[in-house]
């Protein structure tokens, strides 16, 4: 995450510390499967749902691609969230991802309770293609969550 | 005459058990030896540490650093090996990626100290030792994130054939890769297609000696442990511990087993949540210091100081 340089994204140097001092923006990094929960952001986007520009999202084909890997490492770089949005149980466009997915995340808590690192952190969410606003609002709650949490205490200068 | 290598072995805080594999090596220890020049081995011949610290700069061939960083001294001693050795091997998997004693990393020094000194139910007046000593590194960190090391061999212990593979190669100045596959590959025992509805622990039921024990419900990690061993543990109908850490191309051991274990566990959230009280020390048992889980933590210790 912390790879990305203000140059390649093309966002000005300054825009990072232009907002109100002190005002905390979260990073998030948000996995979306190409099914649904990808679709279901790109409705939201094109319905013109408001939502917090703080996710950062990345595409996979289905969140049962995602290796634990990432996510910890995601957190290692400073990301101060992590969100992972997938098809509901049932709808999964590869039979059963999802569950795995849900399975994999389940021990990850833990692991991260065990560990002394806020599970809050990651949150696993069910949006559909059809649920722009499912997505818009599951991106709201994870902001607020965040916030509340503070920044990743990983990242230099919080 | 045969032409000698100049080697020196050293022990961090560790259990010495790897010296014990090297002296295992037996009777092969007779073709070994004459090519070897042993420079610094307090375990086996009567060199003190001012000894190793007068050689010259890269003087030895090969060296040998067993144990983690604990203490101080421990950190020295490396930084010393280091500095004297042209190749120097990371040997057993405390040294390779923190060890068992790296769970500790769990909680912060202050914690740990008071514990083992203050707390401890056979103490009446603890104190904390302070004089004459080392003092303690804050926590474990692999061997090779503290400096460079040329060779990785992992194990708890590495078995006396690897060590002896690893020696061979290297007086030999052929490269030692580690192997790309997992325990599973080596073991014997029959496997099915698999569908775990409940994990036991190694003391409940009774363990079908012929069989695949994950797919009887026990922990056996062979899948994500690399294929050093033989399948020792599996072939003796004892589930893998992954002591000998993930093949090189898994990046965090124990994200790879709850990877693998979501996939084939049939159970809902809450039962696999209880099935594993103790994850990181289920997950982890010999190398959590290499863990994103230890370096996020040692990361926000420093940061928040």
């Amino acid at each position: 995450v912390s790879n990305v340089t203000p140059k390649s994204t093309g966002i000005p140097k300054s825009k990072g510390k232009s907002k109100v001092k002190g005002q905390f923006e979260p990073r998030i990094l948000a996995f979306c499967c190409n099914w649904c929960s990808y679709a279901g952001a790109d409705l939201a986007g094109t319905s013109r749902m408001q939502m917090p520009p703080n996710a950062r999202i990345i595409r996979v084909n289905c969140t049962g691609r995602i290796d634990m890997s990432f996510i910890l490492d995601a957190l290692y770089q400073g990301a101060d969230g992590v969100l992972i949005s997938g098809c509901h149980p049932g709808d999964c466009h590869y039979t059963s991802g999802n569950l795995k997915m849900e399975a994999r995340f389940t021990l990850l808590k833990s692991l991260l309770k065990q560990a002394g690192i806020s599970p809050e952190r990651v949150h696993l969410q069910w949006a559909s293609a059809a649920e722009g606003d499912v997505f818009t609002e599951g991106v709201t709650k994870m902001v607020e969550r965040i916030k509340k949490l503070g920044p990743n205490p990983t990242r230099k200068g919080g | 005459m045969v032409k000698t290598k100049r080697i020196a072995l050293t022990q961090l805080s560790s259990c010495w058990g790897c010296d014990q594999a090297l002296i295992d090596i037996h009777l092969k220890l007779l073709d070994v030896l004459p090519k070897l020049e042993i420079v610094y081995w307090p375990a086996v011949v009567d060199y003190k540490l001012h000894d190793l610290e007068a050689l010259p700069k890269n003087s030895i061939h090969i060296g040998l650093v067993e144990g983690s960083c604990r203490t101080n001294e421990d950190l020295h001693l490396l930084k010393v090996m280091r500095e004297k050795s042209k190749i120097l091997v990371a040997w057993g998997s405390c040294s390779a990626y923190g060890g068992v004693h790296s769970l500790a990393n769990q909680w912060d020094l202050k914690e740990l100290l008071e514990r083992k000194f203050l707390k401890v139910e056979t103490i009446d007046e603890g104190r904390i030792p302070d004089e004459n000593v080392p003092g303690f590194t804050e926590s474990i960190k692999p061997n090779p994130d503290i400096v460079p090391v040329d060779l990785v061999l992992p194990g708890c212990p590495p078995t006396s054939e690897n060590i002896l593979d690893a020696l061979t190669a290297l007086l030999e100045n052929k490269p030692y890769d580690l192997p790309t596959k997992t325990v599973c590959d080596e073991c014997p025992l029959e496997r099915e297609e698999k569908r775990i509805t409940k994990f036991h622990r190694t003391h409940e039921g009774k363990i079908d000696p012929t069989k695949c024990l994950l797919d009887q419900g026990y922990l056996c990690l062979g899948f994500a442990t690399i294929g050093l061993c033989g399948a020792q543990c599996p072939s003796a109908a004892t589930p893998c511990k992954g002591c000998f850490g993930p093949p090189p191309s898994v990046v965090d051991h124990g994200a790879k087993i709850i990877s693998a274990l979501g996939a084939i566990a049939d159970m809902t959230p809450e039962e696999l949540e209880a099935a594993f009280p103790d994850p990181i020390g289920s997950f982890y048992m010999a190398d959590y210091a290499s863990s994103y889980l230890s370096k996020i933590r040692d990361k926000m210790s420093r940061e928040t100081k």
